[in-house]
């Protein structure tokens, strides 16, 4: 039970690798706060898991000072902020409209803005009492390396990464620790919508097929999943990891350690 | 108990990193092989097995892995630093940096990953100084980008039975860190400007790098391979030119 009495808020909580997230913290003993547009997420349902839903809009003032003054007002304190919350265009940058663009950025880069904001003075409570507070945001192999056809999204990632660092520099001094995970291929409705979508080089083919061709290019030959994430948002979010901030952690399976393979 | 069952081999066990993982890996239930050069140190646990070897001798390290049966995890931790430039070092210091730091991690790497079930974890330590220079390092930084390199290699080659990464840790309190600050003019305000460069505003400890190493050899790392680990408080990610300190 590493995360026993800690305060969760998990952004885009009822998301894929959201959901993994949510059920590890309550597994490791924290209270946790499940954050997103609906109780289901992107997913069909929900079935009730302990943890308590908040409705946050990520791109809303409003939503993210509502939901830390609720916070504020049950606990007063916040240890660990991850935000999960984020949305893909498959495009180019000829193809994107500035209306995808700018809500790109509104979600992945603008909501981590706003939750770290707002959750800043409700963390700095929780480091008074010795351990430090986590904030975790989701950046992305694709913040390193493009994959094809989602130009938006790799520059909203680029900006987390950038934006990781500089808030482990800013608010380190006041005991609070901030890290990305840039995660690589893992299985989730996102990864199934990028398979979908014509840019992601499937050339119309059998998605099946393409699935294998991504599996057989991980030296792991496998695809992530949320769990594999979870795990390591939860060993950053104990105070194990007292020591680790400013870093932006790459869970790909050892897809990015090599160069670009030969296909044929 | 996260490393209940597994049979680990730590190089260089007898102090500092390489110590604190030893008993990292103990307290979670593995049954630990460590070795280094010269006799059992004091106060190592009964139940660690202490061989006494130079990671840099082949035939030595060979016979060691083959005396050991392999292992599930193996942390190649053992190293050496000489502080001089490029121009001061000798072919004696060469061979001491490189032998250990380099050679001792690829000779451990080819005589135990064919021992090594599926499932194992190779766990290397690099170093931010693999990344980013120390000054006065030269041979020591070169040493660890070579572990960089190979930690890459290995998980490429040798996935999926076998997952390799590396910690790269920044300023840990060992006698090595002391050493570095020996070099300085003002030793003392050497620590503090250095202190003052790390968001977190203290140094590592190596505990702080044997919970990484305890989560990587672990099964919660399943999907973890080929990456560079930094553990350092913060300091690589800010810039090292820091207005608020001139």
């Amino acid at each position: 039970m590493s995360l026993n009495g800690k305060i969760a808020l998990v952004t885009g909580a009822r998301g894929g690798i959201g959901r993994a997230i949510v059920a590890r913290f309550l597994r490791e003993g924290a209270t946790v706060y499940a954050a997103d547009l609906t109780p289901e997420g992107s997913l069909d349902k929900h079935e009730d898991d302990g943890s308590h839903f908040v409705k946050l809009d990520v791109t809303l003032e409003s939503d993210a000072i509502a939901a830390m003054n609720q916070l504020r007002d049950t606990h007063g304190k916040l240890d660990v902020l991850v935000n999960a919350a984020g949305i893909e265009i498959e495009k180019t940058v000829e193809e994107t409209t500035l209306e995808e663009w700018n809500r790109s950025f509104a979600v992945n880069s603008t909501g981590t803005f706003l939750a770290s904001k707002y959750a800043l003075p409700l963390m700095r409570e929780a480091a008074k009492s010795g351990s430090s507070a986590s904030l975790i945001n989701f950046g992305s192999y694709d913040g390193f390396i493009a994959d094809p056809g989602l130009a938006a999204y790799c520059a909203t990632k680029g900006a987390v990464h950038a934006l990781t660092r500089a808030m482990a520099c800013d608010h380190g001094p006041e005991g609070i620790r901030v890290n990305a995970i840039c995660p690589g291929y893992i299985d989730t409705p996102m990864l199934q919508s990028f398979f979908n979508g014509e840019g992601s080089g499937g050339g119309g083919g059998n998605i099946e097929t393409l699935q294998k061709a991504v599996r057989d290019v991980h030296p792991m030959r496998t695809y992530g999943t949320p769990t594999d994430i979870a795990n390591l948002v939860n060993w950053l979010a104990s105070d194990e990891a007292r020591y680790a901030s400013g870093q932006l952690w790459v869970l790909d399976g050892g897809l990015s350690a090599q160069v670009q393979q030969m296909r044929f | 108990m996260r490393l209940a069952g597994k049979r680990a081999f730590v190089t260089g066990g007898r102090q500092g990193i390489g110590r604190g993982i030893v008993e990292a890996f103990q307290k979670e239930g593995a049954e630990v092989t460590t070795c280094g050069r010269g006799m059992r140190p004091d106060g190592l646990a009964e139940t660690v097995t202490w061989y006494e070897l130079d990671v840099s001798d082949p035939e030595a390290v060979n016979e060691i892995a083959r005396a050991a049966g392999g292992t599930d995890i193996l942390v190649n931790n053992a190293g050496v630093q000489v502080e001089k430039t490029v121009a001061e070092s000798t072919d004696a210091d060469w061979d001491l940096v490189i032998g250990v730091n380099a050679r001792g991690v690829f000779n451990c790497c080819r005589a135990f990953i064919p021992l090594m079930p599926e499932g194992a974890s190779i766990i290397n330590i690099g170093s931010i100084s693999g990344n980013v220079a120390d000054p006065s390092m030269a041979l020591y930084n070169a040493s660890k980008a070579f572990v960089h390199g190979l930690t890459r290699s290995i998980a490429v080659d040798h996935g999926p039975g076998l997952r390799c990464n590396a910690i790269c840790p920044g300023w840990i309190e060992t006698g090595m860190l002391d050493a570095g600050f020996d070099l300085a003019q003002d030793p003392a305000r050497a620590r503090l400007d250095a202190l003052t460069r790390h968001p977190v505003r203290r140094f590592g400890t190596p505990a702080d790098i044997a919970s990484i190493a305890v989560w990587l050899a672990s099964d919660d790392a399943a999907f973890a391979t080929g990456q560079l680990f930094t553990i350092d408080g913060g300091m690589t990610a800010a810039s090292p030119l820091n207005p608020g300190l001139f």
